[in-house]
């Protein structure tokens, strides 16, 4: 083989490299769109008894009044040095990565088990609706997929969580303490993800399937199912390969609608309440995060296709495809 | 060489095959009967929507999926495959009697496997069924691979060893089309369909891979169909010759017969359409008009229409088989022994007095 693992690393270092770059442009955009905030998202309710002169002088302390390049240099150093500033809201004074902290395994356990959930449910649906191109299967998991991508994710949630807790005869809201409490939330967020993997493996497959080396396949004497899982289901995990990572990243950082729904105490309902608050440092800190992890997503996906695929070009740039 | 003498390996007799598409019915082929003779080239001729390649593909059972042959039977080996259906009975077929090679190299490898990979995959294929005995794990890795190495270099791949581990991107169309023929060949089948072998090719390698298919069939004694609208492929590599039009074969004969004698208007008109064989400085022969519309059933000679030397009858009555010579027929009412004298194309008349003039020659000789 002339593809060792050398040239891997290689492309794997330049598009870390690449990543790196739209990670700072990311950062930057943030900071600046927050600085456009009103100031109003410094402080708690003691805004409005302050005088002008108080103000003033907070915001000097807290640095908001340097120039801006000044504000953002000091920005960045702060944060590679793992420190997000402090939360003057939602809990004031609190350094935030001890508001957010406490939140991650709330988030990333229910991302975990929908994950888990969607790719043993998603996939083989696909593979089936594939299998039985417009026949009846294919259809119902058409109509699944169109379903849960047309209804409004409001509207489907709300209804699953009134009808299904009344219905299952489970809580209506997450407490940790009551494990029939996780079964709503979980669902909601795995309706998603598994019409995706559903579609996606679907619509790569039928792609495959339609291509000339099928039909040599098959004139060669193998069997459809040889055929299936030997050329199709290998060469349609290909694109799935891109996908997977950054859907699987976003999915474990915590969808913001259903944390917030169900009070699940996790990072996307925090984002939610620091939005609705006005506080502007976490909701930066926030942003960031989410923005990393889509990054790093995407980057994964790269390298994983540019394993799987042996047409990707990695020394040059453009890839052949 | 006369192929009456020799053993028919592939026959097909009245074989009809339609298609529904937006629920209309097509009927692509209108009664074909053709006999495939062992160990020859055969090609079938014709423009695109001639039926040529659906034809051909009802012998493997490869037809889409809206399509079936409606009547007619197609014998291979005294058995009836026109009625198979199972999976398991085409299984029986597909590779290991009847392979083929497809038009474009380009997408007829799986891009993510290497080219030893696709052909090894071949050669487990059909040890496996060719004797029921052994099993799979009895032809080991290293075996297997071996022949897969042979199969490369028999067809003309240069450095088997590393183009084994490649992959179909890294080489070049004409070497892909290599690969594609080793994948059919590995097979070890009795009969070699090629639909448009070199059509996706650059001139060049066109000649090399008709070289290397009849190199191929002496080796591999493989009886092979062209499938083809070039004929000056068709005048290289064939014995016989079919000519296609409208879902129907209008005239079948030896190589030489179909080029200097062809009998049925349609070929005339093939012929004369060739550039290697117009006159420099006149205009380049077209045929006029479209072919019929397949959804309609067609009356008298489906050419008709289109063919300036048409009888009344053309339009009426569809014309039987008319011997020319037992090697050649063809389905015009011109050779009714009742039908007007017509002098063909002028291009067709030189072609024939060429013909006498070197026959004469030989004969002097």
């Amino acid at each position: 083989m002339e593809r060792g693992c050398f040239v891997i690393v290689k492309y794997a270092f330049s598009r870390f490299l690449r990543s790196l770059v739209t990670l700072l442009i990311v950062t930057a955009a943030v900071f600046f769109m927050l600085r456009l905030m009103p100031e109003e998202g410094y402080f708690a309710e003691s805004y409005d008894k302050m005088t002008r002169g108080q103000i003033e002088a907070e915001l000097t302390r807290m640095g908001l009044r340097d120039p801006l390049h000044v504000q953002l240099s000091n920005y960045l150093k702060n944060t590679l040095r793992g420190d997000l500033g402090t939360s003057n809201i939602v809990r004031r004074y609190v350094p935030i990565v001890q508001v957010i902290g406490p939140k991650i395994p709330y988030s990333v356990g229910f991302g975990l088990t929908t994950i888990a959930i969607s790719l043993a449910l998603g996939i083989p649906l696909g593979m089936l609706m594939a299998r039985r191109k417009g026949r009846l299967p294919d259809s119902l998991g058409s109509a699944y997929v169109v379903f849960v991508r047309a209804v409004p994710a409001a509207v489907c949630f709300i209804f699953l969580q009134l009808y299904g807790s009344s219905f299952l005869k489970v809580p209506m809201l997450f407490s940790l303490s009551r494990p029939l409490s996780w079964i709503l939330p979980t669902v909601c967020m795995a309706l998603g993800p598994t019409a995706n993997y559903a579609m996606w493996m679907r619509r790569y497959m039928v792609d495959e399937l339609n291509k000339d080396y099928i039909k040599l396949a098959r004139a060669k004497g193998m069997k459809n199912s040889a055929v299936m899982s030997r050329h199709v289901l290998r060469n349609a995990f290909v694109p799935m390969a891109q996908l997977l990572p950054a859907s699987i990243l976003l999915t474990i950082t915590g969808s913001i609608y259903v944390e917030s729904l169900f009070s699940i105490p996790g990072m996307g309902g925090l984002l939610v309440t620091a939005i609705q608050r006005q506080d502007n440092t976490l909701v930066q800190a926030l942003v960031l995060i989410f923005s990393c992890v889509g990054i790093v997503g995407l980057f994964l996906g790269d390298i994983l296709m540019a394993i799987v695929d042996p047409r990707i070009k990695l020394e040059k740039k453009g890839g052949s495809r | 060489m006369d192929y009456r003498q020799t053993e028919i390996v592939l026959s097909a007799r009245d074989v009809v095959i339609k298609f529904t598409l937006r629920g209309k019915t097509l009927t692509a082929i209108r009664g074909v009967s053709l006999d495939l003779y062992k160990g020859e080239s055969l090609a079938i001729v014709g423009e695109s929507g001639s039926g040529k390649s659906v034809f051909t593909k009802s012998f493997m059972g490869m037809l889409d999926a809206n399509g079936w042959v409606d009547s007619g039977e197609i014998l291979y080996e005294g058995k009836n495959i026109a009625r198979y259906k199972t999976e398991k009975e085409w299984l029986e077929i597909r590779g290991k009697e009847i392979a083929m090679v497809f038009q474009d190299p380009m997408t007829s490898l799986n891009p993510l496997k290497t080219v030893g990979l696709q052909i090894r995959e071949t050669v487990e294929l059909h040890r496996k069924t060719a004797n029921a005995a052994l099993t799979v794990s009895a032809l080991k890795a290293s075996e297997t691979k071996a022949i897969a190495l042979e199969i490369l270099r028999d067809v003309g791949i240069t450095e088997p060893e590393r183009r084994y581990n490649q992959y179909p991107h890294e080489l070049s169309g004409g070497m892909r089309q290599r690969v594609v023929i080793a994948v059919a060949v590995a097979c070890r089948p009795n009969v070699l369909i090629c639909d448009e072998p070199t059509t996706a090719l650059d001139v060049t390698i066109q000649a090399q891979i008709l070289a290397l298919l009849r190199r191929l069939q002496e080796k591999y004694r493989l009886t092979i169909v062209y499938i083809t609208h070039d004929l000056g492929v068709v005048a290289n590599v064939a014995d016989r010759i079919a000519v296609m039009y409208a879902g129907d074969v209008v005239e079948c004969g030896a190589c030489d017969e179909i080029f200097y004698d062809p009998q049925h208007p349609y070929t005339w008109a093939l012929l004369s359409s060739l550039p290697q064989l117009g006159v420099k400085g006149e205009p380049l022969f077209a045929i006029r008009g479209a072919p019929p519309s397949l959804y309609k059933e067609i009356r008298g000679d489906a050419f008709a229409p289109r063919n300036p030397y048409a009888l009344l009858i053309d339009f009426e009555e569809r014309p039987p088989w008319f011997e020319v010579s037992p090697t050649h027929k063809a389905r015009t009412w011109l050779l009714d022994p009742r039908a007007p004298r017509v002098t063909p194309p002028p291009l067709i008349a030189r072609i024939r007095e060429r013909r006498e003039r070197r026959e004469a020659a030989d004969d002097a000789r």
